[in-house]
C-alpha cells in the first residue's frame, strides 16, 4: 500500500501525467514484486539443508522461488504438500515440484499432525503479515503452524514486504472476510451452516522466522519496520 | 547473593539483628577468615522488636573492606568489648559493636567496591552473629535489603582496630571481628581464634590484610574527624541545605535523572529520635552509594519513618503521613528561592491529600502550575534566566516530590521542560522566551496528552464489537474515554469494573458510566478469576511503559492481566507515548512507591488493623504500582498506532530524535 499512498504522483494537477505515473507505479510494483521473490529465494534457500523435509500448505510463488533455488543449488530434500482445500492449490505445488525434480508427497489436510514428526520444516506463504508479526494466509496455515509449534519444528514464511500491513486482529473474526465455496460432492440439507472463509490469522507465538527481501526477521521486527515504514 | 551487589546497612530502630553463614561456610573461605569471618555483634536488646534477620553470607573473595560506616549524627557511645570472636560465625552475645542506634542508611552500595566512609554517612548496622539456617534462606530473598556481609563490616571495623593495635601485623586478628568505629577504645585481644584456619593461606591473608590495613588507616583517620564533628553535622547540614539545595538541584538536573526522581532524604536527628531511620533518597538505583550520598547533603525535610517496615521494601521511603506538612512549611518558605509558587504548593497539596490521581491529572496539574510559575516569574538581576529559572523548577519540583514522589510520566514531562528552557537563545528578552516556553507547554500538553488520547480512543474502539464484555481495573482516565466514546458510537456492549482495596478507584469510574447508561457489573480483585470467564477484553491504563515491553501500572493490573492471559483473554494497554520509558524493570521491589499508612481505611465492624502501629509484630504494606511482563499484554494502543509491546523501545529509538520526546 506504501507504494501506492506514497506516490507524489497524486499531486499532480494534469490528470494524464497522474495517470501515467500511477500506470508506471504499478509497473514498478511487478518489478519490485519480482525482485523481491529473488532476495527472499536467496535468503530462504540457506535455510534448506541436505536430507531436509519441508512441510508446505497450498501454493504461494514465494515458497516455490525458495524450493526451486535450492533445488538449483543441488540440494537434496524433499518436499510434503497438503491439498489446500478448498482451493486445492497444493496440487499445482505438486505438479510444480515434478518439474523441477523434488520428491514430492501430497497429503490431506487432516494428515498435517500425522506427518509433522517426519518434517523438519514448515514453510509457507503469507497473504499479508500484521503488525503484531502474525501472518494471514490460506485457511488450514493456523492449524499447521501450532502443530509444528508443539512438536517443536520451525515455521518459516516468505512474504515481500509490501504484504506489510497496519492491521492488529485479536482473533480470526478480526479481519475482512474472504470466503470461497466449498464443494462437499454432496447434496447438503439447507439447514446445514457452512463456514466459509478462505483465511486464518496465525499469531506471532507460532511463527519462528520471516524471509522477506528486507531480511530475515522475528515476528517482533514486522512492527519495527512498519512504524520506520509508516512513521 | 550476589557480592557484587550493595550492602545495605538497614538498621531498625530497636535492634536489627543480621545472620550470617554456619560455620561450614566459613571454613571453606580462609581467605574471608582473615579479614573478618565472624560478625560482630551486639547487645541484643530484650525489648528489640523481632528482629529481621538480614542473611550475610561472608565473602568468598574477600573484599577490601571499608571504614566502618559512621552515622552522621553522632551515635550514642557505643560499647566495646573486645572479644575475640571464633571464627566460625558463632554466637557472641557479648560482643558490642556498633551503637544501637544507627541512624543508618540503607546504603545501598554495600559493594565491596565502594561503601567508602567518605562517602556519606553508611550505616553501621548492629549485627547479631547468628549461625542460622533460616536467616541463610532468607539472605537470598534479601540481599539486596541487607548487608550482604555483615563480615565486611566487620572486617572494616576489626582492622580499624586491629590497625591501632598491631599495624605491622594484620594477618593475625584473622578472626576478630568487630565493628567498632570508635578507635579510641581499644582493643584487647587479637588472639586469632580460628588459628589453624588462618595459618594456611597465610601470605595471601598478608598480603590483603595489608592493603586492607592500609585503606583502614586512612579510613580511620577521616573517621575520627567525622565522629568528633557529628554533633555538629547535623546543625551544619540544615544550614548548609539552603544554600546546598540549589546547587545540588542543579547538579541534579544535570545529572540526566531521566525519571527525575528528585527526591529530598530525611535527616536524622538520631540523638532525639532513636526511632527514627536515615534513609537515603529514593532514586532510580537506590544500590548507588553516591547518589544515596549526594541526596543526603539535599536532605530539606524530616520526615517520620514509620516504625515497622517490610523487609523486601525497605528501599523505599515510608512517611508518617500527615507529618510531612509542618516540616515542608518549616524549611520551604523562609528562603525566597526555594520558596514554591502558590499555584505548585496548591497543586502539591492536592498531591499530597489525593485529590489529584492519575498520570495524566497529575501531569497537567503540574505543567498548568509551571505555566503559573513562568508568567509570574522575573529574572532576578545578576543571573541569566536560562539558569535561574531552571533553578527555579527545580526547586519547584523538589517540593512536588516530597509531597508525593514524581510518577514516570511527570519526569519526562519535567525533562521535556527543562530542555526547552535550555535551547532557549540567550538573545531572547525575557517576556519572549517566557511566551515561547509557556506556548511549548501548552503544546506539550495538546500534542502529547490531549491528542494523544482522541487518538488512541479512535483506535481502541475499532476492537470493540457488539456483544462485548470489556473488562477493566480501577480507574483510568483513558479507558473510561474510550468506553463513553464506543458507548457513543452505539456499541452494545456491556462492562466490568474491578476494583481493589484500599483505593476503590473503581466506584468512580463505576459511577460515571452508570450515570451514561453503561450497563457496568463491578466486582473485587478477589473474583477476577470467576468474572474473567465472562470477558472478551480487557482495556488496561498504564503509568509508564518500559523498555522491555513492562508495563508499569496500578497495584493489581498485573494480577488481572495475569489472569487474562491464563484464560486467553486479549490484554489491551492504552497509553501515550510520552509516558513511554528507556528503563527496564523486572520486577515491582526494586522500584515502587509505598502510599502512607494511615490511608488503609479498616472496614466498619472489623477492628483488627486498629492499633496496628503499636504492634511491633505487625507491618502493613500498601504497595502503588506493580509490573506486568510483556507476555502478559496482547497490544499497546498508543497515539501512534496499535503495537506489540517489542515495539516499545523501537518508539523510544524513533521519536528521541524528535526533540518533543
Amino acid at each position: 500500500m506504501c507504494y501506492v499512498t506514497r506516490t507524489s504522483a497524486l499531486e499532480y494537477e494534469d490528470i494524464e501525467v497522474g495517470k501515467a505515473r500511477l500506470i508506471e507505479r504499478g509497473e514498478q510494483i511487478g518489478d519490485i514484486s519480482l525482485k523481491a521473490r529473488k532476495t527472499i529465494a536467496m535468503l530462504g534457500q540457506d535455510f534448506i539443508r541436505d536430507g531436509s523435509t519441508i512441510l508446505t500448505h497450498g501454493f504461494s510463488r514465494v515458497v516455490l522461488s525458495i524450493l526451486k533455488l535450492a533445488a538449483a543449488n543441488k540440494k537434496h530434500f524433499s518436499v510434503v504438500c497438503t491439498e489446500g482445500r478448498p482451493d486445492s492449490t497444493g496440487l499445482q505445488m505438486a505438479k510444480e515440484m515434478v518439474a523441477i525434480g523434488v520428491p514430492i508427497t501430497l497429503i490431506i489436510d487432516s494428515a498435517v499432525a500425522y506427518t509433522m514428526e517426519s518434517v523438519d520444516m514448515l514453510l509457507v506463504g503469507a497473504d499479508g503479515v500484521v503488525e503484531s508479526g502474525g501472518i494471514i494466509n490460506m485457511i488450514g496455515t493456523y492449524q499447521a503452524a501450532m502443530v509444528a509449534r508443539s512438536m517443536n519444528k520451525p515455521v518459516y514464511v516468505a512474504a515481500e514486504s509490501y504484504k506489510f500491513a497496519r492491521m492488529y486482529p485479536l482473533d480470526q473474526k478480526a479481519m475482512f472476510p474472504s470466503s470461497r465455496q466449498v464443494d462437499f460432492h454432496y447434496p447438503l440439507p439447507s439447514a446445514v451452516q457452512v463456514e466459509f472463509s478462505s483465511r486464518d490469522y496465525t499469531p506471532p507465538q507460532y511463527l519462528t522466522l520471516l524471509f522477506t527481501d528486507l531480511g530475515v526477521f522475528t515476528p517482533s521486527a514486522v512492527s519495527d519496520e512498519l512504524i520506520q515504514l509508516y512513521l | 547473593m550476589d557480592s557484587r551487589r550493595g550492602s545495605r546497612f538497614v538498621i531498625d530502630p530497636k535492634i536489627r539483628q543480621v545472620g550470617f553463614v554456619p560455620a561450614g561456610c566459613e571454613s571453606e573461605n580462609p581467605n574471608a577468615s582473615s579479614a573478618v569471618a565472624a560478625i560482630a555483634n551486639v547487645d541484643v536488646n530484650p525489648t528489640s522488636d523481632s528482629p529481621s534477620p538480614v542473611m550475610i553470607p561472608p565473602r568468598l573473595a574477600d573484599p577490601l573492606p571499608r571504614a566502618a560506616p559512621l552515622p552522621v549524627p553522632s551515635p550514642p557511645p557505643r560499647k566495646h568489648t573486645s572479644v575475640e570472636i571464633p571464627l566460625q560465625g558463632s554466637y557472641n552475645p557479648t560482643d558490642s559493636v556498633l551503637g544501637t542506634s544507627p541512624p543508618f542508611s540503607p546504603a545501598s552500595n554495600g559493594r565491596y567496591a565502594g561503601v567508602p566512609s567518605s562517602e556519606g554517612p553508611d550505616l553501621s548496622p548492629s549485627f547479631v552473629s547468628r549461625a542460622s539456617s533460616a536467616m541463610e534462606g532468607m539472605s537470598l530473598r534479601e540481599d539486596h535489603l541487607g548487608s550482604p556481609s555483615a563480615s565486611r563490616f566487620a572486617t572494616v571495623g576489626e582492622y580499624a582496630m586491629f590497625k591501632q593495635q598491631q599495624p605491622q601485623q594484620p594477618a593475625t586478628a584473622v578472626t576478630k571481628v568487630y565493628a567498632s568505629s570508635l578507635p579510641q577504645e581499644p582493643v584487647q585481644s587479637f588472639a586469632p581464634v580460628g588459628k589453624e584456619d588462618s595459618s594456611k593461606p597465610l601470605k595471601e591473608r598478608t598480603t590483603k590484610a595489608e592493603r586492607r590495613a592500609k585503606q583502614e588507616a586512612d579510613r580511620e583517620a577521616k573517621r575520627i574527624a567525622k565522629e568528633s564533628a557529628g554533633a555538629k553535622v547535623v546543625e551544619g547540614e540544615a544550614r548548609a541545605s539552603s544554600n546546598v539545595v540549589g546547587k545540588a538541584s542543579r547538579a541534579q538536573s544535570q545529572k540526566k535523572d531521566s525519571a527525575s526522581e528528585k527526591r529530598l532524604s530525611a535527616v536524622e536527628k538520631a540523638s532525639e529520635k532513636e526511632k527514627k531511620k536515615e534513609i537515603p533518597a529514593p532514586r532510580m538505583q537506590f544500590d548507588d552509594q553516591s547518589r544515596v550520598a549526594k541526596a543526603k547533603k539535599r536532605a530539606l525535610i524530616e520526615q517520620t519513618e514509620t516504625k515497622h517496615r517490610v523487609e523486601l521494601f525497605r528501599h523505599l521511603p515510608q512517611f508518617v503521613y500527615g507529618a510531612q506538612l509542618p516540616s515542608l512549611e518549616a524549611k520551604f518558605f523562609h528562603d525566597d528561592a526555594m520558596h514554591p509558587h502558590p499555584a505548585v504548593y496548591q497543586v502539591g497539596l492536592q498531591y499530597l491529600t489525593g485529590d489529584i490521581t492519575g498520570g495524566n491529572a497529575r501531569c497537567i496539574a503540574m505543567l498548568s502550575a509551571f505555566k503559573e510559575l513562568i508568567k509570574d516569574y522575573c529574572t532576578p538581576r545578576e543571573r541569566t534566566l536560562i539558569r535561574d529559572l531552571t533553578a527555579r523548577v527545580n526547586n519547584n519540583v523538589s517540593f512536588l516530590t516530597t509531597c508525593r514522589p514524581l510518577c514516570i510520566s511527570m519526569g519526562n514531562a519535567i525533562r521535556f521542560l527543562k530542555t526547552r528552557i535550555a535551547k532557549l537563545q540567550l538573545t531572547l528578552s525575557e517576556s519572549d522566551a517566557k511566551s515561547l516556553i509557556i506556548a511549548e507547554i501548552d503544546r506539550f500538553m495538546q500534542e502529547k496528552i490531549n491528542y494523544a488520547d482522541n487518538e488512541i480512543t479512535k483506535l481502541a474502539v475499532t476492537k470493540i464489537k457488539d456483544g462485548d464484555v470489556i473488562l477493566t481495573y480501577g480507574s483510568s482516565c483513558v479507558v473510561e474515554t474510550i468506553i463513553l466514546h464506543a458507548f457513543s458510537l452505539g456499541k452494545k456492549f456491556r462492562v466490568v469494573i474491578v476494583d481493589s482495596r484500599p483505593k476503590l478507584e473503581g466506584k468512580g469510574l463505576l459511577r460515571r458510566l452508570l450515570g451514561r447508561g453503561i450497563s457496568c457489573t463491578y466486582s473485587h480483585i478477589n473474583a477476577v478469576t470467576y468474572i474473567i470467564q465472562e470477558v472478551n477484553k480487557v482495556f488496561l491504563g498504564a503509568s509508564s511503559i518500559l523498555s522491555n515491553g513492562t508495563v508499569y501500572s496500578r497495584v493489581g493490573s498485573a494480577s488481572v492481566a495475569m489472569v487474562a492471559n491464563a484464560f486467553h483473554v486479549p490484554v489491551m494497554i492504552c497509553c501515550e507515548t510520552y509516558k513511554f520509558h528507556e528503563r527496564v524493570q523486572l520486577d515491582s521491589i526494586c522500584f515502587n512507591e509505598l502510599d502512607a499508612l494511615v490511608k488503609i481505611p479498616g472496614r466498619k465492624g472489623l477492628s483488627e488493623l486498629e492499633g496496628w502501629s503499636q504492634s511491633s509484630h505487625l507491618k502493613l504494606l500498601n504497595l502503588m504500582y506493580d509490573v506486568m511482563p510483556a507476555d502478559y499484554v496482547s497490544m499497546i494502543i498508543t497515539e501512534l498506532g496499535m503495537v506489540p509491546p517489542t515495539s516499545v523501545p523501537v518508539i523510544l529509538r524513533e521519536y528521541r530524535k524528535d526533540p518533543i520526546l
